[in-house]
């Protein structure tokens, strides 16, 4: 690792930090200006929706850096092979059940499998802990059963469809996936001296890290959310292919915090109880700020290969499962 | 990226959650019960950001992180290497600078506009209204006991509703108050239709909050997820926006 001089010690430059301190004047001076250029009420609404996202998530953000920091700092490397069998076939389903302990949405799931990784996790089953653990999680599967009241199969169906698709996808992994296409978290320079000091140092990288990509899809999903023309919906919900296709497209498009979606879903009455379910399976795993933040943690080569095989195998799956538990 | 940008990073996302969920500006976005959340992850950002401050400043762990393949910097050539760390960390701005720029409102006529499903069916038996007279109801409970229990509990009863002007293409306009399950990406609109309003009033612009009393009446409409139950006005007045602008 090269040792660079502190800043402090380096001749003054118009750095980052100036940048900021400048932005910070200008934007304060101009800050009357810049709110009439959002007096449309879309722009308004995009905003709002926008920023909301962003706080709704960022508390699950900051637990699921605070886990994957404590597992980075705290959890020895040894412990990992011993919770995990040793056989890698049978240790995605295991981590896919391991996902209803983690009482959090899709965001806090994301710097945790990147940190199961780094400490040695074999990919297959981190994977399958990352789709898993918001879709099954005890508070989801409540809020399914109070959102669907007096369709208890519902709530079934959401587990045994979201379970098998993570397991599938870890499966899928083990069988097809190359170790090229993921680059692996780099973490080797977050690990100094105290495992206090390494909690810190991971805990701030994560953030920033999974922050910063969580804002992109948030902002694309602003966008869909107050552009969309809400007319296509009904056209498409009297066709079962396109029903199950067009709810699984808008939980991808909405990237709704899974604690959510099962109200959302409810709502959308004129649609088969097997399209709601594509939409309560697809939407845990596959959204675009999910998308947007595995970019940032696992790398553009793996998204673009796991995004779209989640999306196949998720609508499969609840296609099935909705057609035996929910018809 | 050097540590210092990282710390004011940190520092002024923590800030500006704490700013919204001191006062009641979060509830704009999010369901009050997330503040102790809020409040709690404001105060752990804000004390990470320090603590990183505080180590870079006294220059003891300070050798730069190795730049981060971050893909939405990819185009970024231009970058030196003191500028490592998580470049996409820049992006945490964005959000800061629209809650301290713009203050986005809640949602409000254009939101609710756009949500054509009115009330979700449910076959639950509802409680007896509470005593008085008028007895306040929350817009969305008011529409969901006037067609899907077909006004049993509201039969004789003065309710007082509280809402937003919602204009309609034909020069009427409806009352409507938006509901929120998690956060305002998945708010939904509950509307109610006032009748007999009175001939000579105040012009209602959309948008300006109202209380209306009056009672309710059966509709021939059939009953659906988009049925629209009407109220027969006996008072109407302009109010504050509540705290809590949604339901």
């Amino acid at each position: 690792m090269t040792t660079e001089p502190t800043v402090a010690r380096r001749p003054w430059k118009f750095g980052p930090l100036e940048i900021l301190a400048v932005g910070a004047i200008v934007l304060v001076v101009a800050q009357p200006r810049l709110v009439g250029l959002f007096d449309h009420p879309a722009l308004q609404a995009g905003a709002t929706v926008f920023v909301s996202i962003i706080v709704q998530a960022l508390p699950f953000l900051v637990l699921g850096v605070l886990l994957s920091a404590a597992i980075a700092a705290f959890v020895p490397r040894e412990f990992w092979q011993r919770a995990l069998p040793a056989n890698r076939v049978a240790a995605v389903p295991v981590a896919g059940a391991a996902g209803l302990l983690l009482p959090g949405c899709e965001c806090a799931s994301v710097p945790v499998a990147g940190s199961l990784m780094a400490r040695g996790v074999t990919p297959a089953a981190a994977l399958a802990f990352l789709l898993s653990a918001p879709a099954i999680n005890p508070i989801v599967l409540v809020s399914t059963f109070v959102a669907f009241p007096g369709q208890p199969q519902m709530v079934v169906a959401r587990l045994v469809a979201s379970f098998a698709t993570a397991v599938i996808m870890g499966w899928l992994w083990l069988r097809f996936g190359r170790a090229k296409w993921l680059r692996m978290p780099e973490r080797s320079h977050l690990q100094g001296g105290s495992p206090f000091h390494t909690f810190r140092l991971t805990a701030s990288h994560d953030f920033l890290h999974a922050g910063g990509f969580l804002v992109v899809g948030g902002l694309a999903a602003a966008v869909m959310n107050v552009a969309m023309p809400t007319e296509w919906m009904e056209s498409i919900s009297g066709n079962p292919v396109l029903a199950v296709l067009g709810l699984a497209l808008l939980a991808v498009v909405l990237s709704i915090c899974s604690e959510a979606d099962a109200f959302v879903a409810a709502s959308f009455t004129s649609f088969s109880l097997t399209a709601r379910l594509a939409f309560l399976v697809v939407g845990p795993m596959i959204d675009l700020k999910l998308m947007s933040m595995q970019v940032g943690i696992f790398g553009r080569a793996f998204a673009w290969r796991f995004a779209p095989a989640t999306f196949v195998v998720a609508v499969i799956m609840s296609s099935l499962i909705g057609w035996w538990l929910l018809s | 990226m050097t540590r210092e940008v990282q710390s004011i990073i940190l520092l002024l996302v923590g800030i500006a959650t704490l700013r919204i969920s001191w006062g009641t500006a979060y509830l704009n976005f999010v369901k009050e019960s997330m503040r102790p959340w809020l409040l709690l992850s404001g105060a752990i950002l804000v004390l990470l950001g320090v603590w990183l401050l505080v180590d870079s400043l006294r220059g003891h762990p300070s050798q730069e992180e190795p730049e981060d393949e971050d893909e939405s910097a990819g185009a970024d050539a231009s970058e030196s290497h003191d500028h490592a760390g998580p470049r996409a960390a820049w992006l945490l701005l964005l959000p800061v600078l629209t809650i301290f720029l713009v203050a986005p409102p809640a949602l409000g006529a254009y939101s609710a506009s756009r949500d054509t499903t009115n009330s979700i069916a449910t076959d639950r038996s509802m409680a007896p209204l509470p005593a008085g007279d008028p007895v306040p109801l929350y817009l969305s409970d008011y529409v969901t006991r006037a067609v899907w229990d077909e006004g049993r509990t509201l039969v004789g009863r003065s309710v007082a509703l509280t809402g937003f002007v919602l204009d309609q293409s034909d020069g009427s306009w409806l009352l409507a108050r938006l509901q929120l399950t998690c956060c305002a990406a998945d708010a939904f609109a509950s509307k109610v239709r006032p009748i007999n309003l009175p001939s000579q009033g105040v012009p209602l612009t959309e948008g300006t909050w109202v209380t209306v009393t009056g009672m309710w009446v059966p509709s021939e409409e059939a009953r659906s997820e988009e049925t629209i139950p009407v109220l027969d006005v006996t008072g109407i007045e302009v109010v504050d926006a509540p705290t809590n602008p949604y339901d």
